[in-house]
């Protein structure tokens, strides 16, 4: 039932021939430098964006849960497109810009939306908090493609992303009066969310 | 807009709609998870562990050859089932630590049904993890590790089917414990015949009307999505372990006497954890032992972590239950009867719990104006996974064939269910109808629309030809009143009080979401009302460490959020005398002389010549004021509230495909702590129970025993888009004893569901389809044979 989020689509700033040396991905705005398939510790052909900025950078929001591509919860912003960064080799994000959670600012409309769901009838935006980070990422990534989504499509783009203490309904409504927020504020972000990734369809073939 | 609930007294915090404490740790990422505390960049020197899994579902290990594993560059330790320090391990059974209280090894609920080994030699169910445990510099080594290890396998046959497990002459699975499969009479659970009140077959002859009924539950898992995982780390003797358990004081008791280390030399941490569910009948009895013992022979930090396959570990109880009810033509039950075969799987863990314990308590709170009853249970081994605790675990099981009978007892009655219902249910301490009772299906009723919407089975019209609409419910007595918490032990509790007015809260409980975390600072605050005190004043720590003292609330029976608040409002009434002894020197009053409301200090009866407290305090001692609480909940019987799930669906007849309208969950909670949380629990149990309801089944391959879907596009569930319209509500009819008098309502919410929509789809097409997962297959062959089921 999970509606699979597509993984990358091309990378950028490959060399034409061949595996790069070095690899240069800009996480939150900061560019980061990697050795590529060296011996040891160089990022390895197979290694995941997820594992990357997990156990290299120490960027624990994102979440491995189900690490096949089901579930959500790591979900992280490539070129202003939501990807699965479990589905998403390293490589690929070679010469890309990547938002994590930790890279949205602190007052973002959509975290303080889901911190603060408890309009009454629809419980709160989250309970365990393990797939938020995910919700919000997706979420922050619907809103910028489309920033006054109707409740079908919140449903529609959020429908890749499992909470297993089912906060749908919060979650839901979260979005909706982020996206009312979004409105009256101004974009904190505009340099990590490309244009052309904005306009990108966030759903992916499975 | 949606309606909010009304409070019955209006209070300064509880009851209150507002956001969660942990709201903005959560939705900005900060929150840290064992999973992100074990990290490389926190621990460079951090070694992986990972541990052999059986292929077979019954197979014993004749000989296992590490060499070329011990081999492999970056492993760092291979610990097989035959090196000393895991021999000595005692037996076990998963059921000691998936508690309530810290209980010992000697005290364990099922001393009886010991049938686990730490790392043994025998594998008992597909992913049975035995044999040998590696530690290594990464994930991938320690796997390549484990496919060098050569295992010579005996293979031993196997049993899936409880039924077919019962046999004479079926593979034994534990023979150690039971001759047949059948899990022997226990202490706790009682006999086969775990309960009997008056004459039932007596009863059944009394009766004018009599209906049977059978319903069968499967094995849908928890799916929490943050999986076991452990850190361990020792510091010479002392041994550090952050996990995600849900219970700390435990997990240090049982680490401690497993491992034959003075407590004091075990230190557990719990961060937050991403989900609970009732996980936790294997896993953490190996693995925290395997990994410690992994640390201490590498003397390095050691992590294990469950990968999402690893992480089906544990499902639901399987229970095949038959219940018979008999019944003058007035409605008046005279009998009632229910018997049940429950698949254990592998390890025996909790089963008698499910089984036996919680049916015998909902037969109290709720069979007791019944005149004849009769209950017995059967739990079976075979060589499935084990079952047993998950999310209202035994009483999810009893309500599908309660639900039932009552539905199909009403029909033969020519009743409305409700009325049935309201006229013989209840608990011995009121006479029916029990207002509670009566108060959740009559608010129910009214939200789904039962009057309109209900009609005679199969007969209502349809929409573009085959889809054609129902309505249905079940009720359930709630659980874990305060009364029924006995088996907890003490709850305790410290507040300090900082001369500036600020306070320390320590209520000590694993954060896994329930929001219980939320409802301890307002129970804190509104208890030291006579403070003035607000939730932002509270400092409160969502990370349990059993260093700091007090035992945690163990996140079980969903009953942490009043127990503690109880336990809170009886330490205000000792800090507030203590607050007013350290006031009087500067007021030069005697202590009794003094009043304190509101943040204001004064003497009794002249209110109007008043100073701040802080003031009075800021001017005295300046060391903080402490209280800690140790309290048993309190005894007092109450009776229990009720709770009812109402449905609405739609089904295709021409696919079989079943489509949920509309689901309404009305809980009587004594007290609504927090009614945000409260809601989201409501809403939140019915989204499991829907996937559990249409979706969710493990499925095996018979032939080999395999299960074939442990991963989440196989076994799936619900996303926001399978989701349909919920309506929570809450309700204040019953009171139970205390301060607040609440209950925990976290695991019932989810209970009624799937017999609500049973009972839905019957009033839709005239046919029942009584065993879950709802799926279209089963649909259409109960709609193409007319009702009646091979």
């Amino acid at each position: 039932m999970a509606k699979a989020r597509g993984a990358a689509g091309k990378a950028g700033g490959r060399r034409a021939s061949g595996q790069p040396e070095r690899i240069k991905i800009r996480v939150n705005g900061v560019w980061h430098e990697f050795a590529a398939c060296a011996e040891g510790a160089g990022v390895e052909a197979s290694e995941t964006l997820s594992h990357l900025l997990r156990e290299r950078l120490g960027l624990t929001g994102l979440k491995l849960s189900c690490d096949e591509g089901a579930c959500g919860a790591c979900t992280v912003i490539l070129d202003g497109k939501a990807v699965l960064s479990c589905m998403t080799l390293a490589v690929e994000a070679d010469g890309r810009s990547v938002l994590t959670i930790e890279g949205l600012p602190k007052d973002d409309p959509v975290i303080r939306a889901f911190a603060q769901q408890c309009e009454p009838g629809y419980g709160t935006a989250l309970q365990c908090g393990y797939c938020t980070p995910g919700f919000v990422m997706a979420s922050r990534a619907l809103l910028d493609e489309n920033p006054a989504p109707t409740p079908d499509e919140i449903k529609d783009g959020l429908s890749g992303n499992i909470c297993r203490c089912g906060c749908y309904a919060g979650i839901a409504r979260a979005v909706w009066h982020a996206s009312r927020q979004d409105a009256s504020s101004p974009k904190a972000d505009g340099v990590l969310r490309s244009p052309e990734g904005a306009s990108r369809k966030t759903g992916g073939a499975r | 807009m949606r309606r909010p609930f009304t409070p019955r007294r209006e209070r300064k915090f509880i009851g209150k709609y507002r956001p969660r404490i942990d709201g903005l740790e959560k939705a900005s990422g900060r929150a840290v998870y064992a999973d992100d505390f074990a990290n490389k960049t926190r621990f460079p020197d951090m070694l992986y562990a990972k541990v052999l899994h059986s292929p077979h579902p019954h197979a014993r290990i004749k000989n296992l050859d590490v060499a070329q594993a011990e081999r492999l560059p970056g492993v760092a330790a291979v610990l097989t089932y035959l090196d000393p320090e895991v021999a000595r391990l005692k037996p076990t059974s998963a059921g000691w630590t998936d508690g309530v209280d810290t209980v010992s090894y000697e005290r364990m609920m099922w001393k009886r049904f010991r049938d686990r080994r730490v790392l043994g030699d025998t594998a008992h169910w597909v992913g049975d993890d035995l044999g040998v445990v590696v530690a290594a510099e990464t994930e991938a080594v320690a796997e390549e590790a484990l496919r060098l290890v050569k295992v010579e396998w005996e293979i031993l046959p196997f049993v899936l089917d409880p039924l077919k497990a019962m046999e004479p002459g079926a593979p034994l699975v534990h023979p150690e414990v039971s001759a047949n499969n059948v899990l022997p009479a226990d202490p706790v659970g009682g006999a086969d015949v775990f309960l009997t009140k008056g004459d039932v077959d007596q009863g059944f002859a009394h009766a004018e009307v009599v209906a049977e009924a059978t319903s069968v539950y499967h094995n849908a898992t928890q799916g929490s999505l943050d999986s076991w995982c452990c850190l361990v780390k020792w510091d010479d003797d002392k041994l550090t372990c952050w996990s995600n358990s849900y219970e700390a004081d435990q997990s240090r008791m049982h680490i401690s006497q497993m491992l034959d280390l003075p407590i004091n030399k075990v230190r557990v941490i719990s961060p937050f954890v991403g989900g609970q569910f009732g996980r936790g009948d294997t896993g953490e009895q190996p693995f925290f032992l395997f990994t410690a013992l992994l640390a201490k022979r590498t003397g390095r930090p050691v992590k294990f972590k469950h990968t999402r396959r690893e992480s089906f570990h544990d499902s639901r109880q399987p229970a095949i239950y038959h219940g018979k009810a008999g019944a003058l033509r007035d409605g008046t039950i005279t009998s009632l009867r229910f018997k049940s075969i429950g698949n254990a799987g592998a390890y025996s863990d909790h089963t008698m719990f499910a089984l036996k314990f919680a049916p015998a308590e909902v037969a109290e709170v709720a069979f007791a104006h019944i005149p004849n009853l009769k209950m017995e249970s059967y739990g079976v081994y075979t060589n499935m996974l084990p079952a047993c605790m998950m999310r209202g675990v035994g009483n999810s099981q009893l309500n599908l064939v309660l639900g039932h009978v009552v539905d199909v007892l009403a029909e033969k009655l020519g009743m409305d269910p409700i009325d049935l219902v309201v006229k013989n249910f209840g608990h011995q301490w009121a006479a029916p109808p029990d207002k509670s009772l009566s108060a959740v299906l009559a608010e129910g009723a009214r939200r789904i629309g039962w009057a309109e919407k209900r009609h005679a089975p199969g007969r209502g019209p349809a929409r573009l030809g085959t889809y054609k609409s129902g309505v249905g419910f079940s009720f359930h007595p709630g659980w874990h009143a305060e009364w029924q918490e006995g088996r907890r032990g003490r709850i305790q509790v410290g507040v300090r009080l900082n001369p500036d007015g600020t306070v320390m809260l320590e209520a000590p409980t694993v954060e896994i979401g329930t929001g219980s975390n939320t409802c301890n600072v307002l129970g804190c605050a509104e208890a030291l009302g006579f403070l003035g005190v607000t939730p932002a004043d509270i400092s409160f720590s969502n990370t349990v460490d059993t260093d700091t003292g007090l035992k945690d609330t163990v996140q079980t029976d969903s009953a942490v959020s009043f127990l503690q608040s109880e336990a809170l409002a009886v330490a205000a009434l000792e800090l507030k005398r203590k607050v007013l002894e350290a006031a009087a020197p500067e007021l030069k009053a005697e202590p009794e002389d003094l009043e304190a409301a509101d943040g204001w200090i004064f003497a009794k009866g002249a209110p109007q010549v008043k100073r701040r407290l802080t003031e009075v305090l800021w001017q005295g001692d300046l060391a903080p004021i402490a209280v800690t609480v140790s309290r048993a909940p309190s005894g007092e019987k109450t009776g229990v509230p009720f709770q009812a799930n109402f449905a609405e669906v739609e089904v295709d007849t021409g696919t079989g495909q079943v489509r949920i309208v509309k689901l309404v969950i009305v809980n009587d909670c004594g007290t609504v702590m927090y009614p945000s949380g409260a809601e989201g629990q409501q809403i939140g149990g019915q989204c499991m129970s829907v996937g559990e309801s249409l979706t969710e089944e493990i499925v095996y391959d018979p032939v080999t025993g395999i299960p074939l879907n442990f991963n989440w596009i196989d076994y799936p569930i619900p996303t926001m888009a399978d989701i349909p319209d919920i309506e929570p509500v809450l309700l204040e009819v019953w009171r139970g004893a205390g301060e607040y008098g609440a209950c925990g309502i976290g695991e019932g919410v989810l209970t009624c569901t799937p017999r609500a929509i049973a009972n839905a789809i019957y009033n839709a097409v005239g046919v029942r389809v009584d065993d879950m997962p709802f799926k279209p297959e089963k649909i259409l062959a109960a709609l193409g044979q007319g009702g009646r089921r091979p």
